[in-house]
């Protein structure tokens, strides 16, 4: 993935930390500057740096190795390289003794520098994609995980933050691809019971019988097929959280015996005798409306109140739009990587669209836009033509009364579904080939 | 209409000069016009016998003509910035200004006869690259291209004096090679 690192350079002297920040910039790095210790530790307090160069003397105040030790107390893992032109044995060891990674002695050689800076680069990077695979591989997603600067979310996260510690069943109700078990697993991971399991189930997927067998196990010889005992999902949660996804597409017969565990936190497994207690929390999430569908008859009025302790409504997209460049911008820099593409980021046309787009698929259809977009995308940005294919026929895309704007779309659109061929386009459009290249040509289409 | 400058100080070499021109207009497919440049001699450092490229860069962008859309100085000169012993030039990236110091680039530096051809490779491929940076590029990957780092002589001579495909398509779109 081609991340752009943000560096810091601490230096009292302007020309000093000026030029090497001017040198940093055109290896591609964003670099901030300070003037001293006290703005390096408050730029560290907003900011994450992959590296510090931080000027061994600086006056007034902080000096080099306050300032490092003032950076690593904020950020342990900083790494911090100490630039002086004063060099001793005895600062030296000073600096590497507080955690400073280098020392250099100014002037140095380009090459020493630069190969300093892509030698912890390299590791940086290796960092960040062990973090990545780590937490896909364990799913072990935090709060922190879920992208948000809507203030509804934000709100949200903070009550569910703060259930995480109770043993309180926890209803989360959103629509589909809102990251209901995003949440789930947040709650859980943040909660006391992170260490032990977090049993994921869908409701919706199995069949009765099956569903009651998989929830909570069965005895040898409890049906056909049953050659030995199995433990339920119930069981396995045993400790930890069992999350109950789609839990309004249950059968009336589970109902109950999904009450009767909530209410005495015990069952049978099918086919036994022997009660089994269990202790586990419950999270479950639906798409439905489950208080309506509890007034409706539909949904036992008993069990929502038994679910419903804690209600988490995670809103639809549409209703925070502000996240749609925050989250396009995550998944273009997750699928740079996945993908292995050289992609930073979307044009504002792109951004626009995806803005008006409505998302009844929520955040996992804009996750899979983008991906496609990706797939595609032969540029280093993601622009409206890569995102072509959101536009159907018969269902207005945009607000936008433009008439150029229209046409731009619509051509867009068409040569799309015509696979590129400006013959088919032309014919669908109604025009002829020149007009559709001269409007190619005016609207900046690429092909 | 913009033009390129390519501004040379009093010492410059003015083959090298004539040569860096060329390689602009040719690459950037833009008519590039001389500029001459003031004396860089206040930049001098006598501790570390030097010129401040940073300084200097300030002079080359102070001298920018209105209709110059890039200018790139041309210098004799040895340049540093305070952190590094030497540079072979410095750019305003995304900017304006750029700044080749020839100094670094003659044989006779490294204790090796006059190659004047060397020389006016050399001057083409750090002058592309100082352009590449006020055009918004940054250090390529490809050994190859112009705009990959050179933190000495032998990876200058390595590289060739034209973009990859990559930087050309990364350069904006009415100043595509």
């Amino acid at each position: 993935m081609k991340t752009q690192w943000r560096l810091l350079v601490v230096d009292d002297e302007e020309i000093m930390r000026e030029s090497l920040a001017a040198w940093l910039r055109e290896d591609g790095y964003i670099v901030d500057t300070a003037s001293g210790g006290r703005e390096a530790v408050e730029l560290t307090r907003q900011c994450e740096y992959a590296i510090h160069f931080v000027d061994l003397k600086m006056p007034g105040g902080m000096d080099g190795i306050e300032t490092m030790i003032e950076i690593r107390r904020l950020r342990p893992e900083a790494c911090l390289i100490i630039i002086t032109a004063y060099a001793t044995v005895d600062t030296a060891i000073t600096a590497i003794k507080e955690g400073a990674q280098e020392y250099i002695v100014k002037p140095c050689n380009p090459e020493e520098i630069s190969m300093l800076v892509s030698r912890i680069i390299k590791v940086k990077n290796l960092q960040r994609e062990n973090t990545i695979l780590r937490k896909k591989l364990t799913r072990q997603y935090r709060f922190q995980d879920i992208i948000s600067k809507n203030a509804k979310m934000h709100a949200i996260l903070e009550l569910a933050q703060e259930v995480a510690s109770l043993r309180s069943t926890v209803l989360i109700q959103g629509e589909s691809g809102t990251g209901k078990e995003l949440v789930a697993r947040a709650i859980h991971n943040c909660g006391e019971r992170a260490n032990k399991p977090f049993v994921a189930m869908s409701c919706a997927a199995l069949a009765e019988t099956l569903l009651e067998s998989e929830l909570f196990g069965y005895e040898k010889g409890a049906f056909t097929g049953a050659a030995a005992q199995k433990r339920g999902k119930f069981e396995m949660a045993d400790g930890g959280t069992i999350f109950l996804d789609e839990i309004g597409d249950i059968s009336a017969k589970l109902q109950v015996d999904l009450l009767r565990v909530l209410q005495d936190r015990s069952f049978y497994r099918l086919g036994g005798t022997e009660e089994v207690r269990v202790d586990c929390r419950v999270v479950a999430a639906t798409h439905v409306d489950l208080r309506q569908a509890a007034a409706d008859g539909r949904f036992r009025e008993d069990l929502f109140y038994r679910l419903n302790v804690i209600e988490i409504r995670i809103p639809p997209l549409r209703e925070r739009t502000d996240d749609i460049p925050l989250l396009a911008q995550y998944f273009v820099e997750r699928f740079s990587h996945e993908l292995n593409k050289d992609i930073s980021g979307l044009s504002d046309s792109a951004l626009k669209m995806l803005m008006d787009h409505p998302w009844p698929g929520n955040v996992r259809e804009l996750e899979n836009a983008v991906e496609r977009a990706m797939v595609t995308c032969r540029n280093h940005e993601l622009t409206e033509v890569d995102f072509a294919f959101l536009i159907r026929p018969g269902v207005r895309q945009t607000v936008t009364f433009n008439l150029q704007e229209m046409e731009k779309a619509t051509i867009i659109a068409a040569i799309e579904k015509a696979g590129g061929n400006i013959k088919e386009t032309a014919s669908m459009l109604g025009i002829d080939r020149s007009t559709l290249y001269e409007k190619i040509k005016k609207y900046e289409i690429p092909r | 209409m913009k033009y390129l400058y390519v501004g040379a100080t009093e010492e410059a070499d003015p083959e090298a000069t004539r040569t860096i021109q060329e390689c602009l207009e040719t690459t950037f497919r833009m008519p590039v016009r001389s500029l001459k440049l003031p004396s860089v001699d206040f930049t001098y450092d006598p501790q570390r016998k030097q010129y401040a490229s940073a300084a200097v860069l300030e002079l080359v962008a102070r001298e920018c003509p209105p209709d110059a859309i890039k200018v790139i100085g041309v210098t004799s000169r040895d340049l540093f910035i305070p952190v590094l012993t030497f540079v072979f030039g410095l750019a305003q990236l995304s900017g304006r200004a750029g700044v080749v110091s020839i100094a670094r680039l003659r044989q006779e530096f490294y204790g090796l006869p006059p190659n004047p051809e060397v020389l006016l490779s050399r001057a083409r491929k750090e002058a592309l690259h100082e352009a590449g940076h006020t055009f918004g590029l940054v250090h390529c990957a490809n050994a190859a291209c112009a705009m990959s780092l050179s933190t000495g002589i032998q990876q200058i001579d390595r590289k060739g004096a034209a973009f990859c495909p990559v930087c050309t398509a990364r350069l904006p779109k009415d100043r595509l090679i």
